[in-house]
């Protein structure tokens, strides 16, 4: 084991790469976990984002089309759950659940149907890296940030705008009311529907921009379940950023963190023994039970979260 | 010189619930600048009138009149919009934001972003008109209640509310903050608002009020000047009702007490001291009644003595063994039984069948199970015997509990406690919401196991139930027991009064 | 004291009543209607989907049933996909008779899987009335210890078990990778995936079906512990006092706890159980097919499980019924791709499908309730 492979330029650099989906989907998990809603269906909208971007790309060679069908199916899944649970007020949990093992079973069935056994073409259109030359001769910041893919970006900017969104705007503060205490909300005139359906879509679509990320921005090709649970990471790094988007940035980062070591550490040795390298995949899981057993400092998620509103029965 | 119409002029409101007349045809004249008193019993009808009021229950018969305009008010909006604003008993606030958050949440009247600066500094204002004092920037989760309160009325007052309704608002103030909120209130009337006052308590009618309507069971039962009237005459309104004789008793010679509570405190759910430092006695034998509107610590009393809840301070002996700090299943050992407040929530388990909830507690002890295999035909063939001697209708034991009327469930409740021959039986609020029958039936229970010795705590916010079972009445009051005298010698007017919190009649 | 403790969070569902255990076991239905409907509603819904992507659906479907009970081996091979579905069924359902909600059946499996699977190589050389029992415990040890966990949690810390179940259910994927690729349970195999030392033969539980009967059956005696496990559900929940307060913390925690049950012990007990019979579940699997522990096997069955439960209304026969029809989904879902020419995914399709209208038909239920009952009590005074 070097030190290279622990804090270097690389491995700085992967981490931004590993850590930009799962902040998107943690993005996605705090609006809507801020507004009173549980939704675990991130990785459905993630792999339905991942898969229909791949299609919109091959079809129409355009990446802004195929961007925005990413966006608009992950939004398309999630609005099931939004009615299924604000509408029908049904179990959040059940729906989330149902609504990833659709997204699954859906984009796996249509992929063999479209793709059969060849696979999604080789030559789709992309999202573009965003090559900042100037930075080329500065050494480690360089090397690290010089080449990450635009969306990258975006979901760095996305987290700003969040974060200034829900604290500081009023529209952010009737949010974040909606997720505490919905009555108290509606009594001074709230509407609490509206903002959880918005809530709950505006997930859909962070979630799906991290799927297309992989397929479009990555990999430049779908392959069945390639989310690979980072949906569930995402609310990993929701829970453990406590439900603020710099938090969930930061839980993403120290996430990707430990993805990008396990791959960076692999075959590595200290003296004669081989690094226990998979068991830092273990990371973001134990953590975030740390986290929520209070054991790393106070966690409280948005009271009304996950209890369905009932409007007062009046007259 | 023309007289203004009332600020308020509500005639003849019906509200129905299913069964349940909650008023029957109720008439309230607020004029305007007025502190106007709403006082009753639990039960009375008070918060049901003040939500028809604020457009959370619409009337089933009966005019509102606004300023002299007849007007339909179908939500809390349409009544904000019009004016009228409440400060709920249940603080409907958000804890983790700020209280100027609070206050203006819902309409910020800003643009798009935020400014906590400007919000705070228009917070700053609004107290200052009228004298209300509470950092506008502080999280409204770490100030106290009392100061939370005045949140409520500040968010009142930020949408221009002229008519103010304070629910039940010194329910979780201490006697200062009482004070204080008796200054805010004057000055609010000072600046042209007129207020509402729904209370029980008598010490806030004489401290601020004008005028009071008096309720009870649902309809009108007096409307009074302050400055005319005194205790007294309020209390007889309030508690006035036919009184059923108490049934002739026999005093039970008593083996000692089955219960002795000393310098007993405990906080409630909300983290207000609800009990602070009881003490009482319930002899073997007796029963000892605990009168009092519902929410003066009533219910974490019995959440104590039953390991409910843990006593910040005193000591709760039962058969001489303190019991404080044990679970449940140790206290219930020495003989405790319990008939919850909330049957439905508390007291059964609705999805068992009857037999089921007949040995809910002692499903491990023979003959029920033995070895660790439960034996059915055993339950059931309890079930049926206890059905019967309890007279559940229908005698199904394995009926589901939930289907069953409350006058029944409450039978299948006394069936489990009773039968185990216990030596303590704590009940609150036994016959709440049962027909005629089933009551009678409860009343004649109770009164066989204090024959048989049982030394009996009932907790009733009915004073017919007190006047006809108990030996002996507290009256409870905010937390404390303010009077203790046999049951022969309390009148039922001094009992009004204290339960109103008036101590002065304990000495009467 | 038996005051549940307070939540250090109350993250996604912390307060919420674990879903449809009091309307599905709320006996206002009867029996399998709902369940049955439920089935059909998603049946329908997935042949309007395989027409919207230009199939036919009466042959996929005619192809999924000939898949699963065409031939006698198709039937033992259904019933092979159905046995651990039956024990992560039951592991589900347990928790939500006691109000909780168990998505960690799967990693409980593998706890399981793993347990059985060291024991049964690390004692390989014992005879079968030895060594089988010892892998049974293993077994059910280890799911039991990684349910007890997530009831620990709850009862001592109030973390919900929603989030410390799907957080565990990744752990030990993690683990087991480590397990298999670098660590001490690596073992060299013939087929280049990372898989574990085989169990010994002892350990093995035999095929039950003889080939002249069902030429290359596969199904194996664990059908019998599945058979047990199910006696034991029913008889646990219904015939011991055990059982009885389990299921008394699951309908009113509240009237259980003032009649000196106490909630947070109870949710430590059931978790702990729940987990056996998962990793009881997982030892089947290594020993009855797998014949070791396979990086990456039994990839979906804690998400079945949670279907199964709900179908089946959380009941013995219930969870029997639904477990074969999704061990009928998963064997036939195969034969119809590789006949039809249908992907497989298609009963992933139907299978959420089923959740979603279970999820959504448990919201019929509380609403057909609540229109009578007004709440005169709270609304006066």
């Amino acid at each position: 084991m070097t030190w290279e492979m622990v804090v270097g330029a690389s491995v700085f650099a992967a981490m931004l790469r590993l850590a930009a989906p799962i902040a998107l989907a943690a993005l996605g998990g705090t609006m809507t976990e801020r507004s009173g809603v549980t939704n675990i269906a991130l990785e459905g909208s993630m792999l339905v984002g991942c898969f229909f971007g791949v299609v919109a790309a091959d079809r129409t060679h355009n990446v802004w089309i195929a961007l925005a069908v990413a966006l608009l199916a992950g939004m398309a899944l999630a609005a099931l759950h939004a009615y299924a649970s604000i509408t029908l007020r049904a179990d959040q949990i059940v729906s989330g659940m149902a609504l990833n093992i659709l997204a699954l079973g859906l984009t796996t069935y249509l992929d063999y149907q479209m793709y059969g056994t060849t696979g999604t073409p080789a030559d789709l259109a992309a999202v573009p890296d965003l090559h900042l030359t100037f930075l080329n001769g500065i050494p480690y910041v360089g090397e690290a940030i010089a080449d990450q893919n635009s969306i990258v970006w975006a979901s760095l900017l996305l987290v700003v705008a969040l974060q200034v969104f829900l604290f500081r705007t009023v529209l952010g503060l009737r949010w974040r009311a909606v997720g505490e205490h919905p009555r108290a909300a509606e009594t001074v005139g709230v509407d609490v529907r509206r903002i959880r359906y918005a809530a709950v879509l505006a997930s859909g679509a962070l979630a799906a921009l991290g799927g297309a990320y992989l397929s479009l921005g990555v990999v430049h090709s779908f392959t069945d379940g390639m989310t690979g649970g980072r949906g569930f990471i995402g609310l990993a790094a929701m829970i453990f950023g406590r439900w603020t988007p710099l938090g969930a940035l930061a839980a993403s980062l120290i996430f990707g963190y430990g993805n990008a070591l396990s791959t960076s550490l692999q075959g590595a040795t200290v003296g004669d023994t081989k690094l226990p390298v998979q068991l830092l995949g273990t990371l973001p899981y134990i953590l975030t039970i740390l986290a929520v057993a209070g054991f790393v400092g106070r966690s409280r998620a948005p009271a009304a979260d996950g209890v369905p509103y009932e409007t007062e029965g009046h007259a | 010189m023309t007289v203004s119409p009332p600020i308020v002029e509500m005639r003849g409101i019906v509200k129905v619930f299913g069964d349940l007349v909650a008023l029957d045809r109720v008439d309230l004249v607020v004029q305007e600048r007025e502190i106007h008193a709403l006082i009753g019993e639990n039960g009375a009808g008070k918060s049901t009138l003040m939500n028809v009021l604020y457009g959370l229950y619409r009337p089933d018969a009966g005019t509102i009149a606004l300023r002299g305009q007849e007007v339909r008010l179908r939500s809390p909006r349409d009544a904000i919009a019009r004016g009228i604003g409440m400060i709920h008993q249940h603080f409907m606030l958000i804890p983790p934001l700020t209280v100027a958050e609070n206050v203006v949440l819902g309409d910020e009247r800003s643009g798009p972003m935020l400014s906590e600066g400007a919000l705070a500094a228009r917070v700053r204002d609004l107290e200052e008109r009228f004298h209300i004092t509470v950092d506008p920037t502080a999280k409204v989760e770490d100030i106290p209640l009392g100061l939370q309160q005045r949140v409520e009325i500040l968010k009142v007052l930020y949408r221009g509310s002229d008519l103010l309704i304070f629910d039940e608002p010194t329910a979780v103030l201490t006697p200062q903050e009482v004070d204080e909120l008796f200054v805010i209130v004057r000055k609010l009337r000072d600046e042209g608002k007129t207020v509402i006052f729904i209370t029980h308590k008598l010490r806030e009618v004489f401290a601020v009020t004008d005028r009071i309507t008096v309720l009870r069971d649902g309809r009108n039962a007096g409307e009074l000047e302050t400055t005319s009237t005194n205790a007294s005459e309020i209390a007889r309104l309030m508690v006035g009702r036919d009184l059923k004789r108490p049934a002739a008793r026999t005093p039970v010679p008593s083996s000692g007490p089955a219960l002795e509570i000393r310098g007993l405190q405990a906080k409630s759910d909300r983290g207000a001291q609800a009990l602070k430092g009881i003490d009482l006695t319930v002899n073997a034998g007796e029963i000892l009644g605990i009168a009092g509107v519902g929410g003066n610590g009533q219910s974490e009393l019995a959440e104590c003595i039953l390991g409910l809840r843990e006593p910040t301070a005193g000591t709760i002996l039962v058969g001489g063994a303190d019991v404080a700090h044990d679970d449940p299943k140790r206290t219930r050992e020495r003989g405790v039984a319990y008939v919850p407040e909330d049957r439905r929530a508390e007291g059964l388990v609705l999805a068992f069948s009857v037999a089921d909830n007949f040995i809910l507690g002692r499903q491990d002890t023979p003959p029920f199970s033995k070895r660790g295999v439960l034996d059915t035909d055993a339950i059931r063939a309890n079930g049926d015997r206890l059905a019967k001697e309890f007279d559940v209708r229908p005698p199904n034991a394995g009926a589901i509990v939930g289907n069953l009327s409350g006058g029944n469930q409450q039978k299948v409740v006394l069936g489990r406690e009773l039968t185990a021959q216990p030596k303590l039986i704590v009940v609150n609020q036994p016959t709440r919401g049962l027909d005629i029958g089933s009551t009678e039936y409860v009343w004649e229970r109770l009164l066989e196991e204090r024959a048989r010795g049982s030394g009996v705590l009932l907790i009733s916010s009915e004073l017919d139930e007190i006047r006809a079972l108990a030996d002996r009445i507290a009256v409870m009051f905010e937390g404390r027991l303010v009077a203790t005298l046999p049951a022969a010698d309390a009148a039922e007017e001094q009992l009004g009064l204290l339960m109103a919190g008036h101590a002065e009649a304990a000495s009467a | 004291m038996t005051q549940l403790q307070e939540p250090a969070t109350t993250g996604p569902g912390a307060e919420r009543p674990a879903p449809s255990v009091r309307q599905l076991t709320f006996q206002f239905a009867a029996g399998p209607a709902i369940p049955v409907l439920s089935v059909v509603i998603a049946l329908v819904l997935g042949a309007i989907f395989v027409l919207f992507s230009g199939n036919d659906p009466l042959r996929a479907y005619a192809a999924l049933v000939q898949g699963a009970f065409g031939t006698p081996y198709d039937i033992t091979e259904t019933i092979v996909s159905a046995i651990p579905l039956v024990l992560t069924g039951l592991a589900v359902a347990v928790a939500f008779r006691t109000g909780l909600f168990n998505i960690g059946a799967q990693g409980q499996l593998l706890v399981g899987a793993l347990g059985a699977g060291w024991a049964g190589a690390q004692f390989a050389s014992l005879p079968g009335f030895l060594l089988m029992p010892i892998v049974i415990v293993f077994g059910i040890g280890g799911g039991a210890l990684y349910g007890g966990i997530v009831g620990l949690l709850k009862a001592v810390r109030g973390v919900n078990e929603v989030i410390t179940t799907i957080m565990l259910n990744y752990t030990i994927v993690f683990v087991i990778h480590w397990l298999l690729q670098a660590g001490p349970m690596t073992a060299q195999n013939a087929f280049g995936t990372p898989a574990s030392t085989p169990i010994g033969a002892g350990a093995r539980l035999p095929v039950i079906i003889p080939n002249e009967l069902v030429l290359f059956s596969r199904l194996h005696a664990g059908l019998f512990l599945a058979a047990l496990a199910v006696a034991f559900f029913w008889f646990l929940l219904w015939h011991t006092p055990l059982g009885y307060r389990l299921r008394a913390v699951g309908l009113g925690a509240r009237a259980a706890a003032q009649a000196g049950i106490d909630p947070a012990r109870h949710m430590i007990l059931v978790m702990a159980i729940a987990g056996g019979f998962a990793g009881l579940g997982g030892m089947i699997e290594v020993s009855g097919v797998f014949g070791r522990v396979y990086d990456g096997f039994s990839s979906s069955y804690g998400f079945d499980a949670i279907a199964v439960a709900l179908l089946g209304k959380n009941s013995p026969l219930g969870i029997v019924f639904a477990a074969l029809l999704f061990g009928a989904f998963v064997h036939g879902g195969a034969y119809m791709q590789s006949h039809a020419g249908i992907s497989s995914n298609l009963v992933a399709i139907i299978q959420a499908f089923v959740l979603f209208v279970i999820a959504a038909e448990s919201l019929v239920r509380s609403l057909t309730r609540r229109r009578g009952a007004r709440k005169p009590m709270e609304a006066i005074a």
